[in-house]
Parts: C-alpha cells; sequence; structure tokens
C-alpha cells in the first residue's frame, strides 16, 4: 500500500522512476511475507485388516465349527502374505443375549486408526442380535463369509405375543407361528405339521397346524400362580435343530378380587374384627349382612323410624351365590330367615369350588345350630352340644403345625405359645378326614380344615378370636390366622398343603420347596430337557417343609414329580436367542456391506481368495481359482521431519530492494538534467 | 531396619504428611448434635401427648402378666361371653346404683328388640379390672370421683385403641350451658390422659343416627344438647361412596354428652322406670326415644360402620350383575 502511494506521488510529481520505486516497495513487502519452501519426510504405514469369528452357540451346529476354523486360518495366512497388511484378530462368544457381532465390529474399528484400515472380514452365520450397535458407514470394505451349507433349512416355533398375566378362568391369548427358513426339501413341504400342547405339563393334546402362519391359542389359566404352557413341535428330518422346536410359556394366574359374603347372625363383639380384617383387605370385595333383629322380635316401631332393610336371602343365596368366592357364617344360628333349599344350594356351592367358613359361637351347640340344616352333612365336625366355658390356651397339632395356615404362628415352641387364652368354646367330634389345626380346652378341635367336592370348609369352633385382637394377656396374631383361614378357603396358592415350589434364584440355580402334609418327602424326580431322571433328595426344614437346592446342568424345560405333586419349571430362555434363527444369511449386515463396498459370501463354495484393489473398485469376484475378496490398501503415511528454507537469503532481498531503488534514483537522475 | 538420628527427623519426599481430620471431625459431630438437640427440642413442643402414647404404646406392647385360670374374674369372663355392657364405678353409691339400672334397662331393651343379648351389667373398677374383654363401658362423670392411677390409663388407652368405646356422661344437661356449674372440669380432669382424636358434635348423616332406628337426636333424662364423637377425617369425607379402609372400621373410641342416659334408660327392680322425665306423653316419648339412641349405639359398637357400608350394597350387586351380563 505504502509502495503504491509513493508510486503514485512519484508518478505524480512526474518523477521518472516511479515504476522503480513502486517495485523497490513491493519487493520490500515481499520480503516481509517471507516464502519459504517445506521440505516433508514421510515413512508409510501398513494397512490393517480385521478379521472377527463368530463363535457363538449358532455356529456350534455340525460343520461350522471346521468351516470357521478353515476360514480363519486361510484368511491369515493369506493376510500375512500381502504386503504391509497387519491382521487383528477378533472373537466373538456367546453372550447371554445372543450373538453381539455388531458391538464387536464397532469396538475393533474404533480401536484402529480409520485411515489405515483396509478391510473388515466377518465369519459368522450372520444372525447377530445387536443389529443396533452396527457402525454407520465404513471407510473400507466389510466382507461377511457366511458359514453353513446351501440346503441347511430349518423349521421353528415363534412364539409371536404371549401375555405375562391373566385372570383366572379368563380366555387369553397366545400368538404363534411354525416357521420354515432355508431350502426345505420336498419331502418335508407337508403344509401341515403336529404342535404338542399342555398345560403344566398335564394333558398333552397335539393339533396340526398350517405352516407359516400366525395362529391364536387360547388359553385358560386355571389356577393363581405360574401355569406354564408347553408347545412343541415335533422334529423334521433334516432340520438344523430341534431346540427352537419348543417353547415354556409362564402366564401368572391372577385372581379378579374376591368377593366375600359375610352373613353375621347377631351382633357380637368379635364382628368388628372379620370387618376389620375383610374392609382392610385390598383384594376383597365385602358384602355383609348382620341380622339385626330376628323374626320373632317386634316392637311395634313403625317401619320409616327404622333403618333396617330385608335381607336379600335369594338374590344371595339362589341366585348370586356362584359370584361369591367366600361365604362367612359368624355366629350364624338356624332361625328360619333361610329355607332348607337354600342351605341345600349352599353345599352344592361348595361342592362346586366354593367355600364356606364357620365361626361358631355358642349357638354350635344349640338346637339352632347350623349343624341341623341341610348344610351339617358338609361341615367338618359334629356338635356334642356341650359348650366349655373355661380359659384355654389355644394350640397348635401337629398337623397344624405342618399346615399352612397355622404353620409359624405362636413362636418356636408349640407347647407354650406365645399368646393369650380364650374364654369359651364348643366341643365338636371331627368328621372324615377333616384336618384339626388348632385344639383348645381338653384337647378338643378349635380349627377344623376339610375339602368338600372341590369346596373348602373352615370350622372354628370358637368365636372369642377376638380376644387377640383386643390384647387380652397378650393378645395373639388374630387378623394373620383369620387371613389364612379365609384365603386358604379361597385357594391361595401359598396356603396349599401340599404344594412344589421352585424359586429360580439366579440363572440354573434353583431351590425346591416341597410342602406336605405328610411326615417326609422326596427324592424328586427331576426329568431335564433331554429326558434324563435325576433324584434329588429333599431335606427337611421346618415341619412340613423340606427343601433342596439344585443347580441344572442347562436351560430348557423340567418337569418335577414327587408322588403325586407334578411341576413345570422352564429354565433360561425356552428357546435360547441362538437357536431363533438359525440358517445362515446376513440381512441385517447387508445395507453395511453395500455401503461399504464388500461382499456376502458363502464358506460352502470355498475360502474365497484374497487380493488388495484400489478404493473404489470392486472389492470381490470370481477369479480362476474360485471366489475372491478384496482389501484396499490405504497408502497412510506418517511425517517423520519438517524442513524449513526460505526462497531467497537476507542478503538477497537487500541487494534486490537497493537494486530497485538505485535503478529508480538512476533513472530519475539520468532524465532530470536532459 | 533404618537407622535413627537423634535430633534428626527422617523425611521422605513420595509421601505427603496426612491430614489431621480430628478436628474438622469433631467440629461436625458438635454441629450434628446441635441439629439433633433442636429437631428434638421441635419435636416435642407440642408433641408431648404423641410421645406419651408412643410410651403407652410400648408399654401395651409389652405381654400383660399372664392370669392364671383361678384368678380370672367369673363376671369378666361373662362380659366377654355375652357382651355384657360395663360401667365405671365411681364410688358415688347413687350414681353407681343408676348406671347399673340403667344399662341394666337398655339390656332388656336390646333383649326384646334386637338380636343382641347382653347378660347382666358390670361395674369396672379402673385401677383393678381389665378392660381387654369389654366391649363398651359407660362413664358417668362426677366432681368427686378420683382419678384413676396411671397403670389404668395404660389400660384405657388400650381399650379405646383396640376397638373399643368409652361413653362419657357428665349428666349436666339440665344445667350446661347456662354459666353455672357444670362437669366440664371433672370431665377435663379425668380424660385428659387419654388418647382421644380431635372431636366435633355429631353430624346429622353419622352412622349412629341409622344403625338400627332412624334418629334425629340422642336425649336422655335431658334432651337438645350437642354429643360429641370423633371428627370425621379428611380422608374418609373425601372417600364418601368408596367404603373407605382404616382401623378399627372407623368407629368413635369416645362419644361424649351431658344427656344422662343411664338414667333415662334405668328400670328398678320391679320393671318401672326409675326415673321420671319430663311429663306426660311427651315424656314417654322421650324415653323410647333414648332407648333407641340405647340400641342404636350399642349396635355401632358391635357393628361399626356396617350399616354405612350398606349403602354400597345395591352397588355391588348390580356390579355383579353387570359382570355377568358383560361375561360371555
Amino acid at each position: 500500500m505504502l509502495a503504491v502511494l509513493v508510486a503514485g506521488f512519484a508518478l505524480w510529481r512526474g518523477l521518472q522512476g516511479w515504476a522503480w520505486r513502486g517495485l523497490a516497495g513491493l519487493a520490500a513487502a515481499l520480503a516481509l511475507a517471507g516464502p519459504a519452501l517445506e521440505l516433508g519426510t514421510r515413512a508409510a504405514l501398513s494397512d490393517i485388516v480385521i478379521l472377527l469369528d463368530d463363535r457363538s452357540a449358532s455356529q456350534a451346529l455340525p460343520g461350522r465349527g471346521a468351516q470357521v476354523d478353515q476360514a480363519v486360518d486361510d484368511l491369515s495366512a493369506g493376510i500375512a502374505a500381502l504386503p504391509g497388511t497387519d491382521l487383528r484378530r477378533v472373537t466373538v462368544a456367546d453372550s447371554d443375549d445372543g450373538t453381539a457381532l455388531a458391538t464387536a465390529v464397532s469396538r475393533a474399528i474404533a480401536a484402529e486408526p480409520e485411515a489405515r484400515l483396509a478391510g473388515v472380514i466377518a465369519v459368522t452365520d450372520g444372525r447377530l442380535h445387536d443389529a443396533q450397535m452396527l457402525p454407520q458407514g465404513l471407510a473400507a470394505p466389510l466382507h461377511v463369509l457366511l458359514t453353513g451349507q446351501p440346503q441347511d433349512w430349518d423349521r421353528r416355533l415363534v412364539i409371536e405375543e404371549a401375555p405375562a398375566f391373566g385372570l383366572i378362568g379368563q380366555e387369553v391369548t397366545i400368538r404363534l407361528r411354525v416357521e420354515d427358513q432355508g431350502t426345505v426339501p420336498d419331502e418335508s413341504r407337508t403344509g401341515s405339521v403336529n404342535l404338542r400342547l399342555s398345560v403344566d405339563g398335564e394333558d398333552e393334546q397335539t393339533v396340526a397346524v398350517p405352516l407359516n402362519t400366525s395362529l391364536s391359542l387360547p388359553v385358560t389359566p386355571g389356577h393363581a400362580g405360574q401355569n406354564v404352557v408347553q408347545i412343541a413341535l415335533d422334529d423334521a428330518p433334516g432340520e438344523l435343530t430341534d431346540r427352537n422346536n419348543a417353547a415354556a410359556i409362564s402366564i401368572n394366574g391372577v385372581r379378579d378380587r374376591l368377593r366375600v359374603l359375610l352373613v353375621s347372625g347377631e351382633p357380637h363383639a368379635g364382628e368388628r374384627t372379620w370387618r376389620n380384617l375383610l374392609k382392610s383387605d385390598a383384594a376383597v370385595d365385602l358384602i355383609h349382612f348382620t341380622i339385626l333383629r330376628p323374626p320373632d322380635k317386634f316392637d311395634g316401631v313403625p317401619v320409616d323410624e327404622l333403618s333396617l332393610i330385608a335381607f336379600p336371602t335369594r338374590e344371595l343365596f339362589l341366585e348370586r351365590i356362584d359370584d361369591f368366592d367366600l361365604i362367612i357364617f359368624d355366629r350364624y344360628s338356624v332361625r328360619g330367615i333361610l329355607p332348607p333349599e337354600y342351605y341345600m344350594n349352599i353345599a352344592r356351592y361348595v361342592e362346586e369350588g366354593g367355600a364356606i367358613l364357620v365361626s361358631a359361637g355358642p349357638e354350635m351347640a344349640s338346637v339352632e345350630s347350623l349343624h341341623l340344616s341341610p348344610l351339617g352333612p358338609i361341615l367338618p365336625a359334629q356338635p356334642t352340644g356341650r359348650v366349655i366355658e373355661q380359659p384355654f390356651l389355644p394350640r397348635l397339632t401337629d398337623d397344624g403345625r405342618r399346615h399352612p395356615v397355622t404353620a409359624g404362628l405362636g413362636g418356636p415352641d408349640p407347647d407354650a405359645p406365645d399368646w393369650g387364652r380364650w374364654l369359651r368354646m364348643s366341643e365338636v367330634t371331627p368328621t372324615g378326614d377333616a384336618q384339626v389345626a388348632m385344639t383348645g380346652a381338653e384337647d378338643k378341635p378349635l380349627l377344623i380344615l376339610d375339602r368338600v367336592g372341590e369346596g373348602r370348609v373352615a370350622l372354628l369352633t370358637s368365636d372369642q378370636v377376638w380376644l387377640w385382637g383386643r390384647g387380652f394377656e397378650g393378645g395373639g396374631p388374630q387378623l394373620e390366622l383369620l387371613r389364612r383361614i379365609a384365603h386358604w378357603s379361597m385357594k391361595e396358592p401359598e396356603l396349599e398343603e401340599e404344594a412344589l415350589l421352585a424359586d429360580v434364584s439366579d440363572g440354573l440355580a434353583v431351590r425346591f420347596t416341597r410342602r406336605t402334609m405328610q411326615d417326609g418327602a422326596g427324592p424328586l424326580q427331576v426329568t431335564g430337557p433331554d429326558g434324563t431322571v435325576t433324584q434329588v433328595p429333599l431335606a427337611a426344614d421346618g415341619p412340613g417343609r423340606f427343601v433342596a437346592d439344585w443347580t441344572a446342568p442347562e436351560p430348557g424345560l423340567y418337569r418335577l414329580a414327587d408322588g403325586d405333586m407334578r411341576r413345570v419349571l422352564a429354565l433360561g430362555p425356552a428357546a435360547p436367542r441362538e437357536f431363533e434363527e438359525t440358517v445362515a444369511d446376513a440381512p441385517l449386515l447387508a445395507p453395511l456391506v453395500e455401503a461399504s463396498g464388500g461382499s456376502v459370501q458363502r464358506l460352502s463354495d470355498g475360502v474365497p481368495d484374497l487380493r488388495q484393489t484400489r478404493a473404489g473398485r470392486a472389492a470381490s469376484g470370481d477369479g480362476l481359482g474360485g471366489p475372491w475378496i478384496g482389501v484396499t490398501p490405504r497408502d497412510a503415511a506418517t511425517v517423520t521431519g519438517l524442513d524449513r528454507r526460505p526462497l531467497l537469503p537476507g542478503w538477497a532481498w537487500l541487494a534486490l530492494i537497493a537494486g530497485l531503488i538505485l535503478t529508480g534514483w538512476l533513472a530519475e537522475g539520468r532524465r532530470r538534467p536532459a | 531396619m533404618r537407622a535413627t538420628w537423634p535430633g534428626a527427623t527422617v523425611e521422605t519426599v513420595a509421601a505427603t504428611p496426612g491430614r489431621d481430620l480430628k478436628g474438622a471431625l469433631l467440629a461436625a459431630v458438635a454441629l450434628l448434635l446441635a441439629l439433633d438437640a433442636i429437631g428434638s427440642a421441635w419435636l416435642g413442643r407440642g408433641r408431648r401427648r404423641g410421645a406419651l402414647a408412643a410410651v403407652a404404646l410400648a408399654l401395651a406392647l409389652l405381654p400383660g402378666p399372664r392370669a392364671q385360670a383361678q384368678d380370672m374374674d367369673p363376671d369378666l369372663m361373662r362380659a366377654a361371653a355375652d357382651v355384657a355392657l360395663a360401667y365405671v364405678v365411681t364410688g358415688d353409691t347413687r350414681i353407681d346404683q343408676a348406671s347399673e339400672q340403667g344399662l341394666a334397662g337398655l339390656s332388656q331393651a336390646l333383649r326384646s328388640r334386637t338380636s343382641v343379648e347382653p347378660g347382666q351389667p358390670i361395674g369396672i373398677d379402673l385401677d383393678q379390672d381389665d378392660l381387654s374383654l369389654l366391649t363398651f363401658l359407660y362413664w358417668p362423670i362426677t366432681d368427686a370421683q378420683p382419678a384413676p392411677g396411671p397403670q389404668a390409663y395404660l389400660r384405657l388407652n388400650a381399650f379405646l385403641r383396640s376397638g373399643g368405646m368409652i361413653l362419657f356422661d357428665t349428666r349436666d344437661g339440665d344445667i350446661a350451658g347456662v354459666g353455672g356449674p357444670d362437669m366440664s372440669q371433672a370431665l377435663r380432669r379425668l380424660a385428659a390422659p387419654l388418647d382421644i382424636p380431635p372431636l366435633a358434635p355429631i353430624p346429622d348423616d353419622h352412622v349412629l343416627t341409622r344403625t338400627f332406628y332412624l334418629l334425629d337426636d340422642f336425649p336422655g333424662r335431658w334432651q337438645g344438647n350437642p354429643v360429641w364423637a370423633e371428627a370425621p377425617t379428611v380422608a374418609a369425607e373425601a372417600e364418601a361412596g368408596v367404603p373407605f379402609r382404616q382401623l378399627n372400621d372407623g368407629v368413635t373410641p369416645v362419644i361424649i354428652g351431658g344427656n344422662s342416659w343411664a338414667e333415662a334408660w334405668a328400670v328398678n327392680a320391679d320393671g318401672y322406670a326409675a326415673f321420671p322425665i319430663g311429663q306426660g306423653w311427651e315424656g314417654d316419648r322421650q324415653r323410647e326415644m333414648a332407648s333407641r339412641f340405647g340400641v342404636n349405639l350399642i349396635m355401632y359398637v358391635l357393628t361399626g360402620n356396617y350399616k354405612s357400608d350398606q349403602v354400597h350394597v345395591p352397588a355391588l350387586l348390580d356390579r355383579l350383575r353387570t359382570e355377568e351380563i358383560l361375561a360371555p
């Protein structure tokens, strides 16, 4: 700028040397900019080829392991033979979530400089379970070498949709499909296939279902807790594996709200105990009726000054009785309120799976006893007509210590339970094979539990359980006892006398608990998924409890049996993820393969040769000796040194500028005198 | 072995000297202690009753002394067996007799009109008797009555907590509210150590007005005075229409009034009313209403909120019906 100004000034003044002066200024500016020559020294870097081998369980199918070994050996040798190429080996093992191939690819790529990556080769069956982890793009071709044979095929059971919970008695739907994959041989193209179904390992049914079609399987959970639905296909000859031909679905049976009908024969001190219990139970809808005034009492008060309603007996005991899960008769005496056919209907209701609980006061020993009604035959004890009015300490019997309704109550010492006394009970004689869980005064039965038909009957021969709630002499576990009696009557699975429980604690470790009223139990017969039978001895753990800890050898379906008790246990994933899809194919990898310019090859066609190709050229093809795959050398290099030389040395610049300005001066000086 | 150099300290370069945290920790401890003290003081203010209740609860949870069969009071056994009504013996013979006659009269009314058939009333000495066998306790208030001992109050509180009910009767319905001397001082003195929830005059829609008879007042020998019970809790009001779930079925542990009910219920040995009420037909009507209140009260004690739940029974039955229609 300054040079231009000076030159302009010189021009205006008519100086002859303006051009020279301007040039000198420009030369000075150039010198200030310091033009220099840079000389770098570079060293070439080796290319990197990543070779992944998939060693997950699905690669253990017959023949695939050898294919992988062969391919890895050949390719390793091939890569070693390429000039300036390094090999990185990555092995993908089994994980709980299936084959984590994509994660391994991403990690291996992230660990290497992108500019040196010449290729990624994956030897796999293409069935990966973490496709979302695949990298977005690759700087080098990805070659997928698939194991397996072209004639591989597999038939599998696909559970499309299975509910985890279901209301007892209400249908739930499992959606499933039987699918053929791969090259199905003609003799297996049957169109339909036999499906074996069973619930809780019982009543196996076989149905023929069409192939490759979505089906709905209605299932009705029959009981609370785990309902195990087993579904299995007949094995087809020649298919890759039979491990995806069966499934076990656990549907947790849940009970709808329980409806309890409480009928109090008269208001008494213990009535609010029942109300407190049943109203605080969130799973219970309580319908309560109390006979406030018996039909034989009348005081002449007009109806509109009374707050009494009629007892809707017909509706409750004839029309709606089957809607109730439990009917509690609390100090109920037969006073002509219910006609005999109503009692007969109650007896029928119990035999068809209902439940009644009788909490009897002294009326049990009187002529108004329920025992004298048509309900008598299903009651588990016969009153002798004697009321024992003396303080007594309720005690658990041997049966009671084993029975889940009373087990564990009353502290460790069965002869001195830590609760208060009761003051009155009716004497009864148990009938049939009713179980006496508690005894009272003179060791007479206090709590009797019985099964009638499909239903249950419980009888408490004293109405003074409320004394425990009041804290008389320290009180007792009144709410817990009544709750358990009521829920046992309603068939709560946790309170079943004979039970076989299996708690899966960690993976394949199981704790078996056998609850029984018998003196001993076991050994437990465990039938494994492959049909082998193991005897597991059970060790006593408290009255009526036998336990064993056991670890299953492998995941799958186990059938447990001890006498009549049977149970099916599904351990681990029913159809392991690895075996969901077994026919080798790479649909999930294909987009990335295409984007990276790689290829998908089948090892059954032979291990491909390895070549070096330029980036952008075809990276695979068929050569004379068979297929080949290419890796692209990246010519990566690193700069090892840098030298910087100025274009002209300082003295040369000085000479140049001085020369130019001198020429300018000379030019001016020459013209002026002339 | 490292040689020791007298008078020289060996310093190692690598190890930085540790920081002494003792002072800081001590300061933190002191601070926390101060906070604890402030917090405790804050909790204690106005919460003393809660603390007392906690102590009482802890004591109540200790197993009581085991009575032996021979020391079981036959009267108390009868109380448990027959729902016998009980009254507090005050020491004033006239009042105790009125209580006994009153409860006998009420028992008779219950026997003749309802399915509750109580036995003979029982007089309770608060300092001696076990209350856990009782359901209902009538407590007439007198000036001269000595307050029972601390053990008795522990038993009374346990009784109230486990579902028992006390009817306090100040018997001053004729003179209360006119500014003269009444029993409120004595009531306050006797009831102060009890765990009594906030009280409110019984609302018109209280279940006590419809447990057996429909009532709009709770007369005794006097009438027109407010009768107090546990104030309805906010939650119970909010959930009206939904069967509410709470301890003791939401039954008030105390009812307080001054209508001298025992005297209205009282019958003498000949079966006649022991005390006059009002005049003529009006008086007879009042006595009848007093009996009806007594019946309702005992029904309330025994069945709790049964009657208020019965409002929901048609709805529950309707629901059964609806589900039946909806089910395939």
